[in-house]
């Protein structure tokens, strides 16, 4: 658990660096922004100062002669503090899409790279909300935090310089009033802040309870409990908000704190100055009195920009709250399986394949005892192996070994006598047909579908994968012939048509190795008997293995390997 | 796409906004049991807003006045001031937050029961999965309503004439020319942030759905794409969509910063117009003293309203939000005939369909035709059928969670159309594979069933369901908090849970629903031998599309053309 949290701080710190380095434009464009807002303030009290003192009795100006020029900077800073805004703005969207795009990509191929075994561990759905929308709901991070988390310390710090140089006794009130933000923080917030963040997970996790009861709100209906589960919810709501209430009289008070010290410092300053330029008005000179208000009223313009930042750091604090959130799912995908090629790289002939088991053993928990038991067989070049056996008998561990997705934890797999860890991922894939229990349509047309084993297949060849899979046979029946948009909602098709588009796409592919698993399991008979005669055209002069549980695969005569609890207990036909 | 409608598109999209309202003012309504705590939340933030002009436009005045020698503003009022725009502030938090999650848990109370009362049901039977997520990222949405835009629209409304009449009364031009740049700044900006957002939404949330779409086909179709060589494809791909999603996005930001510009130069050009007052220049020259306190107001009240762009852009979002909550919230299903209750409920538990008729759609084929099945009391049987020879629909029907279009289904010899919905629920538990695990303890799961239980019948489902040893050996056992969907516990030892749950209610009917799809093989057929050894008194109504051999059953239907055929194992 602990070395899971320091995990959860490793990551978020890596992250925050990333995201500082990308925010870099955006906080450099917000410094700016605080500077051109001190020449625009100082462009202000330009105006405001001989205006003022203009008006005094004796006055030492004359009146309608006050210098254009602060007229001319207000204007011309405004438009370029306009420009730097948006641009800062835009850079640290930029900068959040950045991130958005490259933390994506890094759980997208932590997925693939973790093979179906991720499967076990996580729903499917699970999977797609966490790659798009937490991935999603990080965008605060890195477009408002990761500026935030520096500018409230470097804004204010360039306004409390300028204030330094025109009025220190100004800029002693407000680095007063500056410093005891942090210090009330600590004060209110230390308690706070740990209640703050337990507040935020209570709450995530109502937010979560509430939302997780909508999902499954037909199991409620179906079990007649919806009233309870209504007033259960009312409760749970209200006592959360008592206990939030309790944190927040706390945790406002913090906020109150910026709002206190920015008024203190107004006032002060108000206060102050107005005393010294009444002290000043009696000075005989004007132009001493003009520097004095003038000086005055910029740094009490420069109140509210001061304290700004502050605001804003609040503000995006949430973000943070939010990432260390994602952190903890994004850490739990595995990590991708390292590339272990100790042998030499090599491809095999693509033409007749024999493929052979020698002593193999799986495991895939060892409270379950081993899936596979020193299995040894062979699969001979153009014939069909049947694997038979119970359910539960290894069948399917076979199969995810010869897709790569695992590896034996002892004994090898040699294709045409080199080991299957040898041959370029890329070569074993171009090698092999996979046809499984329920094929996965993709959302896309059915021509997409089909030509996705193999993207440069000209139309005759396609015509011809569909002739041999029948899939021809429905055609008509589909609303838009080959361009039907099938898969996530799209035209539902049957589970035998299903299948034939995978024969179709086996049969586009021409692959030497045909692997099939269990590829009728959820057909009635009548279509079964109907696929396994494709299949049997399919299986003609490729080297076959086929997994299966049916008593139709009597069809295929060929070889057979019995298995039993992951031992192999039979072999017919000299396998 | 479920916003056809007759007409142009200029038609449509009125159409849409005139819904989008109704369905705002509707949830608006939910909280009429707290519009006295909203409203006087509301006067507080108002108060909070005045105050904070007051005190800064003070604060220059007693500045300005001090450099006169004059005393315009007492260092007593200032400090009345200062406390009570921090005071205000502070309580204004505080009331408004109280008073929203009050609300909140309103909204979402009202939403779950309407959901409840109609269209819920029926969902455990359709792929929903998108629908709901989408639903529930709306509620989400739904939550700013109160905080992000009532309170600092209000604010801005009652800002809008304060800066009016002060500023009138030093030079009416001037008020008029500083109101029109507010009201651009606090109504014209956010309006049309609005506007896009509400234009962009559709395409943004159709661009996201289809990279959820992507990463779905990635997550389910591994196999594939690992045989087929195409993994570099598929990423490639998903880049795309992703590509697609983030430009949509830069867009919108970038429309969002330029309309934040404007708005800020809106802010500037009245700062400019009231220092060219206060100097003289295009104006008569106002009193330089009420000058200042006017400028200082006149950057309070443009700072106050800063954030309406974004909470604008929001506002686009909800109003969709909001009408498709609502619309989901008051969908009913309905029965086909009107039904006189049944007064005095069965006493056995005999189920009959009688000639039944259904389709889901009346432009879909009938998926049952003519269907009739007798299932007595305390017998076990299976259900077999191909995907969509509609299997399913039967538990739907059994469970009113739909209606035939002709022919009737009966509980102990009573049509269950007149049978009240709790009651008929109540005795029928059904697993399936939509059967969902909450994000909470195992305890709680388990009493989803049955409230009521004690402990003992607690373990004593676990066991059966035989996943006793393995909850007893978890650190927390029955305390142990399942993840969302149960992700926690593997897809077998999940299935057993929402078996042990299934077992634990007395219901003397069990409908089993492909209930161990998804399951490895040996899981599965471990768990139908645990089916075996239990429920041995009640109705077993297993649904399937094939057997796996080890089930033990008194008969065996098989379903197809919509009618249900006597076959042997």
């Amino acid at each position: 658990m602990n070395e899971s949290k320091a995990a959860i701080r490793a990551w978020t710190r890596a992250q925050a660096r990333l995201g500082l380095r990308m925010a870099r434009p955006s906080i450099i464009l917000g410094v700016i922004s605080s500077l051109l807002a001190v020449a625009q303030i100082w462009c202000i009290a330009n105006i405001l100062g001989p205006a003022l003192t203009t008006l005094l009795p004796v006055s030492g100006v004359a009146s309608g002669n006050e210098p254009i020029w602060p007229f001319a900077g207000f204007a011309g800073f405004s438009m370029i503090r306009l420009a730097v805004n948006a641009a800062s703005e835009i850079s640290a969207a930029t900068a959040g899409r950045a991130a958005r795009r490259r933390l994506r990509g890094e759980v997208l191929s932590s997925i693939i790279g973790a093979g179906p075994a991720v499967l076990q561990q996580t729903h499917s759905g699970a999977l797609a909300a966490l790659a798009v929308d937490r991935i999603e709901a990080l965008d605060g991070y890195f477009s408002r935090w990761a500026p935030a988390s520096v500018l409230w310390v470097g804004a204010p710090a360039c306004l409390f310089l300028s204030v330094l140089w025109v009025q220190p006794r100004a800029a002693l009130i407000l680095g007063l009033c500056g410093a005891a933000v942090p210090v009330a923080q600590a004060v209110f917030g230390i308690g706070a802040a740990v209640a703050s963040r337990n507040q935020f997970l209570a709450m995530t996790r109502l937010q979560a309870r509430f939302l997780d009861r909508i999902r499954g709100i037909a199991t409620i209906v179906l079990s007649g409990r919806a009233d309870e589960e209504a007033s259960r919810l009312a409760t749970a709501a209200d006592d959360l908000r008592v206990r939030t209430m309790k944190i927040l009289r706390v945790a406002f008070l913090s906020s109150a704190s910026i709002d206190c010290a920015m008024i203190i410092a107004l006032i002060a300053i108000a206060l102050s100055d107005g005393k010294h330029a009444l002290a000043a008005a009696s000075d005989p000179d004007r132009q001493y009195l003009l520097k004095v208000v003038t000086d005055s009223l910029f740094a009490l313009l420069v109140v509210p920009e001061f304290f700004a930042p502050f605001r804003g750091l609040a503000l995006a604090y949430q973000d943070r709250a939010l990432a260390q959130g994602a952190a903890t799912e994004i850490l739990a995908l595995p990590e991708p399986q390292p590339e272990a090629e100790s042998h030499p790289v090599r491809t095999v002939e693509a033409h007749g394949v024999t493929i052979a088991f020698e002593d193999v053993c799986f495991t895939w928990d060892a409270s379950r005892g081993a899936a596979l038991d020193h299995v040894s067989f062979v699969a001979p070049a153009g014939e069909t192996t049947v694997l038979a056996g119970p359910s539960g008998a290894g069948k399917s561990t076979i199969m995810e070994l010869l897709l790569g997705f695992i590896r034996p934890d002892s004994g090898r797999i040699t294709f045409n006598g080199a080991d299957m860890q040898a041959i370029v991922p890329d070569a074993l894939a171009r090698m092999t047909s996979w046809i499984g229990q329920r094929p996965v349509l993709f959302a896309g047309t059915l021509r997409e579908n089909i030509m996705f084993a193999r993207p440069d297949a000209t139309e005759e060849e396609v015509s011809s994968a569909l002739r041999s899979s029948s899939v021809d046979r429905f055609l008509a029946d589909l609303p838009d012939g080959l361009e039907t948009v099938i898969g996530e909602g799209g035209f539902g098709l049957s589970g035998g048509q299903a299948q034939r588009i995978a024969i179709a796409r086996a049969y586009l592919k021409n692959a030497p190795i045909l692997l099939l698993d269990e590829p009728t399991a959820y057909l009635d008979p009548v279509t079964e008997a109907d696929v396994f005669e494709s299949l049997k055209r399919l299986a003609l002069k490729r080297t076959v293995i086929l997994a299966s549980h049916s008593t139709a695969v009597h069809m295929f005569n060929g070889r057979r390997v019995d298995l039993v609890h992951g031992r192999v207990a039979a072999r017919q036909g000299a396998a | 796409m479920s916003e056809s409608g007759a007409g142009s598109p200029e038609d449509r999209r009125r159409k849409n906004e005139n819904a989008d309202r109704a369905a705002l003012l509707r949830i608006i309504e939910v909280w009429r049991p707290h519009a006295a705590r909203l409203a006087v939340g509301l006067g507080l933030s108002l108060l909070a807003v005045l105050a904070g002009l007051a005190l800064m436009s003070s604060a220059g005045l007693r500045f300005a006045g001090a450099a006169l020698g004059v005393v315009v503003v007492t260092t007593a009022s200032l400090r009345i001031l200062g406390v009570s725009r921090v005071g205000l502030r502070y309580g204004e938090r505080l009331f408004a937050h109280d008073a929203m999650f009050r609300a909140l848990a309103t909204l979402r109370v009202w939403f779950f029961r309407s959901l409840a009362e109609g269209a819920a049901a029926g969902l455990g039977f359709r792929k929903a999965g998108d629908l709901l997520s989408r639903l529930v990222s709306d509620v989400e949405v739904l939550d700013g309503l109160y905080l992000r835009i009532l309170l600092p629209l209000a604010g801005a409304c009652i800002t809008f004439p304060v800066l009016l009449v002060v500023l009138s009364t030093v030079n009416p031009l001037l008020a008029v020319l500083v109101g029109v740049l507010f009201a651009a700044s606090a109504f014209v900006a956010p309006l049309a942030a609005a506007r896009l957002s509400r234009k962009e939404g559709g395409a943004l949330n159709r661009a996201q759905a289809r990279l959820r779409v992507g990463v779905l086909d990635l997550v389910t179709g591994m196999r594939e794409i690992r045989a087929f060589g195409a993994s570099r494809r598929m990423l490639d791909r998903i880049a795309q969509d992703n590509d697609a999603l983030l430009r949509r996005q830069a867009q919108l930001s970038s429309f969002l910063a330029y309309v934040g510009a404007m708005s800020q130069f809106f802010t500037q050009a009245a700062i400019f117009l009231v220092l060219a007052a206060i100097a003289g220049v295009g104006f008569a020259r106002i009193p330089v003293v009420q000058g200042i306190g006017a400028l200082f107001l006149t950057l309070a009240a443009f700072e106050s309203v800063s954030g309406l762009t974004r909470a604008g852009m929001l506002a686009g979002n909800m109003g969709a939000a909001a009408r498709r909550v609502v619309g989901i919230a008051e969908k009913r299903t309905i029965a086909t005939k009107p039904v006189t209750q049944a007064t005095t409920m069965p006493a056995d538990f005999d189920i009959r369909f009688e000639n039944v008729d259904f389709r889901w759609q009346p432009d879909r084929p009938f998926v049952l035709q003519n269907f009739s099945l007798d299932i007595l009391a305390g017998t076990r049987i299976a259900l077999l059928g191909s995907s969509g020879a509609g299997k399913s629909t039967v538990a739907a029907l059994l469970l009113k969670a739909t209606f035939p279009q002709n022919g009737r289904i009966t509980l102990g010899g009573v049509d269950i159309a007149a049978l009240p919905d709790t009651w008929l629920r109540r005795k029928i538990a059904w697993l399936s594979q939509a059967t969902h695990l909450f994000d909470d303890t195992i305890r709680n799961n388990l009493l989803l069933g049955a409230p009521q239980a004690s402990e003992d019948a607690l373990w004593r489902a676990l066991d059966e369901a035989a996943v006793g040893d393995f909850v007893k050996s978890l650190p927390e056992q029955l305390d142990t908090w399942l993840g969302e969907g149960g992700v926690k516990v593997s897809g077998g030892q999940g299935r057993r849970i929402a078996l042990a749950r299934t077992l634990l209610s007395d219901a003397p009917i069990l409908v089993l629903d492909e209930p161990a799809t998804g399951l490895d093989a040996q899981t599965e057929q471990e768990f139908f031998r645990t089916l075996n050894a239990v429920a041995s008194h009640r109705t077993v109504l297993l649904i399937a599309h094939r057997l796996t051999g080890v089930e033990k059953l008194d008969r065996i239907w098989r379903i197809a053309g919509g009618r249900a055929t006597a076959a042997t194992a």
